[in-house]
């Protein structure tokens, strides 16, 4: 257990699945050749390869529907791969609390159904709690219903919640330039911390900015396949040069 | 779903595949390691389901005791039946209210997979949670309804009986055929998302044949002895008659509950199997 070694390795991964459509077949069809009811096939990734060590901070681009987010729900275990395979040293968390939170509760009832959610026993909440509260520096809204908060202080809950579990590896398919800029700080030294102790971040982002900032490598993902792995820069430069970012919000 | 640390082979660098499927053992002690989260999500839901009232969460008992209130103007005042039943108005509300849990719990069961569709695509974790912690949810409902149960039994001179030690036994039947049937109802309908359309029917047509509003014995099945029979195998039946057993202390008939206990211990087997099976397929896009 030591950086450099490899913490996720995924080989010749396919994923694909099933979609319904809105054109459809008639009924009669339906039923007489068990097709045409409007499912299709999407494949969404072609054969994906890479390895990647701990320590290590990767950027992952690519136009929309390039499969970026598919590969984080595989890489997340949360949709088994149709063919090839996912080796891990630890469970990748998927920095993603917003599913389990519930609108009306507060956001001291929040956070604790975000860390069961996440796997953490209850006795260990108590303290875990405190922190998290002190970090969201949400002061007394803290009680206050979800609903009632602005986006960026749910943002900062939802980071301050993922974050508090510590992952050894830690997927991230959403802004973290979130919040005001004391905020934006002290999100970027929790991340940089945890890959100072030997920690892997992946990081899907459109913002060139963020993701040359934060990762030291890229990976550059089109239409289901590995089009570029490097350093990030050079992959920015590549990605950009063949206009795809032109429509990205960089 | 959940990938244990001691079972899946590891590779010499010390990495292990991330998706396995592991042995039923393995995925109850995945369950029974979740079980605050289970507990957890019903419990906030229901917590939160009246905060924005100005009465708030006396609401979870002012809607049954309204329900109840609603049958004893309609029945007793207004129709003025009985239907031959002692006591019919405690014996109503009981068959209500018990019968609903089981229709809920269903019906939830069915729904449960689509309505956590979120919560599946950010978290891992069995999930047949999502089955038991609706169970767990209308379980909880039920609770209000029962305290109900009570104080309207008090109230129409039926006194506290010993019977009543029997509840925890009686929820533990009921629960295990409606957890069985949820987990059923819950693969089917994300196979086949019509399911819903159809269930409830279904329940309807249950509700007409469990003595849920009238006896069952004297207006469907009468001398027929093949329908007394067929009454024997619904454990709904059985189930609502322990219920009224305990609060009224109607008689029960032994061979039905025996019957009761063994289609649900077999539901629940048999469904929570079935669930399983379709593990991987929950959840996707």
């Amino acid at each position: 257990m030591a950086r450099g070694d490899i913490s996720v390795r995924v080989r010749d991964l396919h994923l694909e699945y099933d979609v319904f459509s809105e054109r459809r077949a008639g009924l009669a069809k339906r039923f007489s050749t068990g097709s045409g009811s409007g499912r299709r096939v999407v494949h969404a990734l072609k054969g994906v390869s890479f390895d990647v060590r701990q320590g290590e901070s990767v950027g992952i681009l690519g136009s929309n529907g390039s499969g970026k987010s598919t590969l984080f729900l595989a890489l997340a275990g949360l949709l088994p791969p149709t063919r090839g395979e996912i080796l891990v040293r630890s469970e990748p968390k998927l920095l993603g609390v917003g599913a389990a939170l519930m609108p009306a509760a507060s956001g001291l009832r929040n956070i604790r159904l975000g860390c069961l959610a996440l796997g953490m026993p209850a006795d260990e909440l108590d303290e875990v709690i405190e922190d998290i509260v002190a970090f969201t520096e949400l002061g007394e809204a803290i009680e206050r219903p979800l609903k009632t908060y602005s986006s960026g202080m749910r943002a900062r809950l939802h980071f301050a919640i993922a974050t508090a579990v510590r992952p050894d590896i830690l997927l991230v398919d959403e802004a973290l330039a979130v919040g005001d800029k004391a905020f934006r700080n002290r999100s970027r030294e929790r991340i940089e911390s945890m890959l100072a102790s030997a920690g892997t971040l992946m990081l899907v982002s459109h913002s060139m900015t963020e993701l040359s900032r934060l990762c030291r490598r890229g990976i550059w993902l089109e239409k289901g396949v590995l089009r570029a792995d490097g350093p990030i820069d050079d992959v920015i430069e590549l990605y950009e040069a063949t206009g795809a970012a032109d429509t990205a919000d960089a | 779903m959940a990938v244990s640390d001691v079972s899946a082979a590891q590779t010499p660098e010390g990495l292990r595949p991330l998706t396995a499927t592991v042995s039923a053992r393995q995925y109850l002690r995945d369950i029974w390691a979740r079980r605050d989260f289970t507990f957890a999500l019903p419990f906030e839901e229901l917590r939160s389901s009246h905060l924005d009232t100005f009465l708030g969460n006396v609401w979870h008992l002012g809607n049954p005791l309204l329900s109840a209130g609603v049958y004893y103007l309609v029945f007793a005042h207004i129709l003025n039946v009985d239907r031959g039943i002692d006591n019919y108005i405690v014996w109503l509300v009981i068959g209500v209210f018990a019968y609903h849990l089981t229709s809920s719990s269903i019906l939830g069961g069915a729904k449960s997979i689509d309505n956590r569709q979120g919560l599946m695509r950010s978290f891992r974790f069995p999930r047949a949670i999502i089955p038991i912690s609706n169970t767990i949810g209308h379980l909880l409902t039920f609770g209000f309804q029962l305290l109900v149960v009570v104080l309207v039994a008090l109230g129409s001179g039926v006194g506290p009986s010993r019977r009543w030690l029997a509840l925890p036994l009686v929820l533990l039947l009921h629960t295990m055929l409606n957890l069985g049937g949820s987990f059923v109802a819950a693969r089917l309908n994300d196979a086949f998302r019509d399911v819903e359309q159809l269930i409830p029917f279904v329940l309807r047509l249950l509700q007409y044949t469990s003595g849920v509003m009238f006896s069952v014995d004297r207006v469907l099945a009468g001398d027929n002895v093949w329908a007394q029979r067929l009454i024997t195998l619904n454990p709904i039946v059985a189930i609502l008659d322990a219920y009224r057993w305990m609060i009224l202390g109607n008689p029960m008939r032994p061979g039905a509950l025996v019957v009761a206990v063994v289609e649900s211990v077999a539901l629940l087997v048999f469904g929570f199997r079935f669930f399983r099976a379709a593990e991987h397929s929950y959840g996707k896009p």
